[in-house]
């Protein structure tokens, strides 16, 4: 498309200038960040020092039955060999030397409960009656014991302190920590003493320690840390920075009137997007990069002071974020930010005010936060999968250099910016789309309802159907699959395998694409291609599915040589594969070859492909139509060849401008499959004419095609192909004229 | 100069199916001259005008504006006309001069033409007092006026003014009225679209009145006013219009 970027550059100048100008703008952009993190940051030195400065109120019940030795209490505080000095400082003991009356009239627990609750105390310790004396003659017996060199257990009861908390509060959970501390200490004395008086070194207790050592350097264990949380913060702001001013500049330029008065200048609507489009992203680094900032410079400050505080475990302490993990995130955060700033606009320029803009938004996020949320699981990974899927391939590979492993950041670097760029050219697309639709621009709101919509879709219906029906259908069986899943039971014989088989794809398959067939379009036989082709494309398309048959084995083998089947798959699959080959020949042909040959062809190349065609682009329709019937295989391995089987039969019916082709070519397809699966080595050994194509696989279970046959084959079927090419479909016998305005139709 | 031929425009609406804003209308105008547009809200004038500064595309028909088709060659028709309608609004966030000198440099003008030509347009239609003022904070007056000042800024052959007047106090209107007719006289086209007859009588030369997105009637003031036998163009509107509203609906095409 033609532009001039002296226009896009004037539309951005501007644009730039009206958000400056613009007190919401300013604020989102500048304001909140520089104050929200010093907000926060200040706010969570106040509560943690606030925990650690805190005095808690503990009362210990029954003091008395405490032992003389070694001290818990010394007065009205722990004993400075139990309890460090600055502890203590922190401890307000309310002590009772015996258990009051009512106190012991009520139950401890339901008193230390009430006073805990009304804030009385943080903690109640209490010590059962005549526990000093019960520890003393433990150790009088263990004495005992050690002197007539006894072997026997010998078993005495001590009563057991308690310490009564409510984990609901904070405080009375950082009194507990601190008075168990305490007491395991103290407790800790009495086994030594204990062991002493045996005759035991305490070193006993303590063979040897356990020591970690952290290899990771300083630096990056930094990086690890921040690269988790700083990409999630930085995009989510990179989107909140985008959509505000893009719902202003779209929608608010519809409200204010202004838009219809830059549409009427010389200026294109291509230049207008772009401009637009460029200042949306500006906005959206902006935001970003201020609240990087901020957030470094407070973060930096509160560690500094958390360091000063001195308590906090050592692992908390890691530092302001390394420069360099920083440069790799602005880096990366030009195309994010790109992608976000086109996707905004276009959902912004579609709607009608700044109120119905905003309500966008949440839908965005829906959309968009599962992909930022996704990499920071712990076991997310960056690999071929997850490096092309949008924002999450890209915030996968951000910790990558990060902490610097460049090697592994190259070999991904490919697919995720890919898949980044292709993201932004769609967005901008459809977002220039919206700039060109009369309908979108100049929408007034009108009085809508579902049956009036409803209606209005029935009466305006083509011969075949529209590309968001076609969608619709695609979206629909992939629903009804994916539910339809729970509901029927896992199989374990061939006569359930058969039965759900084919029961599903009757259901799950056909009867939404027949029904919104009859639903939406006005031509069954012209959506569903039900017209007889030349005679020779028939012979032809078999001839083809036999030929295709060894490269696409050799493809599967690839894909599961890349993309291993998890174990788990492969038990899940076992009972089938069991039952498969336990049916006789003739019914898994009709099951697996036939019942999907005939089902599949009729939404996939009928309903789903006429759809996608009538947009105009064919070789889109073809992919989009492939894609859905890939995904409709649950299996990943399973997708990714039906994908390109898929691209081969919609061709083939584009090329004949009939079902039956390709329906002949998924049955042959699938029943070579079947009878493949029923040959062994041993079959070779019998039919010697066999090896002339096969030969045994690695595992000796299975027989595969010779590397001849897969070649010779694939040469016959580009000669096939090419046939194709320049095959032309028969006319079709009831041509309307309506079938032109369908093809228009976007 | 301007030249529409059959023009039909067509909406899908949910409640009406498909609705026709505009029913094949044809109209010439030429320059020196102004062709008024009349007809009551929802005649079709402001579909009509809108595909006239190539906004939206004519559904059949075809429409050219200084030999220029509005679908093939919309930018050059966008570079000679200037649009000024009840939804051209200024920005809030821009001032009288910003807002000037975008829409000049918008249309390609340099910077030393594009200073004097909005000099010469600041002065001419007294807007130098609010030349620094933001759009916000204008009055409606001084927002059209900065809107007739941005469709002049380029100088085109032809104007298209769509209910400009409406909402603008008695003083206002006059003037804008004033502006229009001085614009005639320096030999630009002009299309000029209102509701309110006095409006026509006194400006235009040429009328077409629209009803129901049809013409029902074309042609100079004086021939119209001898062809109905009505010296009152207000009370010959009325009259046109109810009698295609007696008529049985013919079926459309």
């Amino acid at each position: 498309m033609k532009m001039n970027w002296a226009n896009v550059r004037l539309v951005l100048r501007r644009e730039v200038k009206d958000q400056l100008r613009d007190r919401r703008t300013l604020f989102t952009m500048l304001v909140l960040p520089l104050l929200l993190y010093p907000l926060l940051g200040a706010t969570f030195v106040q509560i943690s020092q606030f925990m650690q400065e805190h005095p808690t109120r503990i009362r210990v019940l029954g003091a008395a039955d405490l032992p003389v030795a070694p001290k818990l209490l010394d007065g009205e505080r722990f004993d400075a060999a139990v309890c460090s000095e600055s502890i203590n400082r922190l401890l307000e003991l309310t002590i009772d030397e015996t258990v009051p009356a009512d106190v012991q009239a009520r139950g401890v627990r339901e008193v230390a409960e009430q006073e805990i609750r009304a804030g009385k105390f943080d903690a109640v310790v209490y010590v059962p009656p005549s526990f000093g004396e019960q520890l003393d003659r433990f150790r009088e017996q263990l004495v005992e014991y050690r002197q007539r060199n006894a072997t026997e257990d010998f078993e005495l009861q001590v009563p057991e302190p308690e310490i009564f908390v409510n984990s609901a509060s904070d405080k009375s959970r950082i009194a507990y920590d601190r008075v168990n501390e305490i007491l395991r200490g103290w407790r800790e004395g009495i086994v030594r003493e204990n062991l002493v008086k045996s005759n035991i070194p305490a070193a006993a207790t303590e063979p040897f320690k356990l020591t970690g050592i952290d290899v990771s350097e300083e630096v990056r264990r930094r990086a690890a840390i921040w690269s988790k949380i700083l990409p999630f913060v930085v995009l989510i702001w990179a989107l909140t920075g985008a959509f505000q001013p893009a719902v202003d500049m779209c929608a608010g330029e519809k409200e204010r009137g202004t838009l219809e008065t830059l549409l009427s200048s010389p200026v294109r609507r291509v230049e207008i997007v772009w401009g637009k489009m460029l200042t949306v992203m500006m906005f959206s680094l902006g935001t970003a990069v201020l609240n990087l900032l901020s957030m470094g410079a407070t973060g930096t400050f509160i560690m500094g002071q958390m360091e000063n505080l001195a308590t906090v475990s050592p692992t908390m302490q890691f530092g302001p974020p390394p420069v360099a993990a920083m440069c790799w995130l602005l880096l990366a955060l030009v195309p994010a930010a790109a992608l976000f700033s086109a996707l905004s606009l276009a959902i912004a320029a579609f709607a009608r005010s700044s109120k119905e803009g905003q309500y966008y938004l949440m839908p965005l996020l829906l959309v968009t936060l599962p992909l930022m949320l996704l990499p920071m699981l712990p076991a997310a990974e960056l690999d071929m999968g997850t490096s092309l899927m949008p924002i999450t391939g890209l915030m996968l590979l951000l910790p990558t250099p990060m902490a610097a492993q460049y090697a592994e950041a190259g070999l991904y670097a490919l697919p995720v910016v890919g898949v980044t760029m292709l993201g932004c050219l769609l967005s901008i697309r459809w977002a220039i789309d919206q700039f060109n639709n009369e309908s979108v621009l100049f929408r007034e709101s009108e009085q809508w309802s579902l049956r009036l919509w409803f209606q209005h879709v029935l009466k305006t219906r083509q011969a075949t159907p529209t590309f968001a029906a076609a969608m619709l259908c695609g979206i629909l069986i992939l629903l009804i699959r994916f539910f339809g899943g729970f509901v029927f039971p896992t199989v374990t014989s061939w006569g359930q395998m058969a039965w759900v088989t084919t029961f599903s794809q009757l259901v799950m398959i056909v009867v939404p694409a027949v029904g919104l067939t009859y639903l939406l379009t006005r031509s069954p036989r012209q959506t569903l291609l039900l017209a007889m082709p030349k005679p020779l494309s028939l012979p032809a398309a078999v001839l083809l599915a036999i030929f295709l048959h060894p490269a696409f084995l050799w493809m599967g083998e690839g894909i599961k040589h890349v993309y291993p089947i998890s174990e788990d798959a492969l038990t899940q699959l076992e009972p089938l594969s069991a039952a498969l080959a336990s049916a006789s020949l003739w019914s898994v042909l009709l099951v697996i070859a036939v019942v999907p040959a005939i089902c599949e062809e009729l939404a996939f190349r009928g309903f789903i492909l006429s759809g996608l065609r009538s947009a105009g682009h064919r070789w889109r329709a073809l992919v989009i139509s492939s894609f859905l019937f890939g995904i409709t295989h649950s299996i990943l391995q399973q997708s990714i060849s039906a994908f390109v089987v898929g691209l081969v039969i919609g061709y083939i019916a584009m090329q004949t401008g009939s079902i039956l082709p390709g329906m002949l070519y998924h049955f042959t397809h699938n029943a070579l499959a079947v009878l493949l699966s029923r040959l062994t080595p041993e079959h070779l050994g019998e039919y010697p004419f066999l090896r002339a194509f096969f030969r045994a696989a690695a595992d000796g279970q299975a027989i595969l095609y010779d590397w001849g046959t897969v070649f010779l084959s694939a040469a016959a079927a580009a000669i096939l192909l090419y046939w194709l090419r320049s095959h032309q479909p028969r006319p079709a016998v009831a041509t309307q004229p309506e079938s032109h305005a369908a093809v228009q139709v976007t | 100069m301007i030249n529409v031929q059959n023009l039909t425009k067509s909406y899908a609406d949910l409640r009406r199916g498909e609705f026709v804003a505009l029913d094949s209308i044809s109209f010439t105008a030429s320059p020196g001259e102004i062709f008024g547009l009349l007809g009551p809200n929802g005649a079709g004038k402001t579909s009509a005008l809108r595909i006239l500064s190539t906004m939206l595309r004519p559904s059949r028909g075809t429409v050219s504006v200084c030999g220029f088709d509005v679908v093939d060659d919309a930018e050059e028709v966008r570079r000679r006309i200037g649009f000024v309608s009840n939804n051209t609004a200024v920005y809030d966030r821009m001032t009288a001069w910003e807002m000037v000198e975008y829409f000049g440099r918008l249309h390609g003008l340099q910077q030393a033409e594009l200073q004097d030509r909005m000099h010469a347009i600041f002065t001419r239609l007294q807007m130098d007092e609010i030349r620094d003022v933001l759009g916000a904070k204008m009055s409606t007056g001084m927002k059209q006026k900065v809107s007739i000042a941005r469709a002049l800024v380029h100088d085109p052959p032809v104007l298209i003014f769509d209910e400009a007047t409406s909402g603008l106090d008695v003083l206002v209107a006059r003037s804008l009225l004033k502006t229009v007719s001085d614009l005639r006289d320096h030999g630009k086209c002009i299309i000029f679209s209102t509701h309110i007859m006095r409006e026509a009588e006194r400006l235009c030369d040429h009328v077409a009145i629209m009803h129901h997105g049809r013409i029902l009637a074309n042609g100079l003031l004086a021939e119209l006013h001898q062809q109905y036998q009505e010296d009152d163009l207000e009370e010959l509107f009325f009259q046109l219009l109810s009698h295609h509203d007696e008529l049985p609906l013919s079926p459309t095409g």
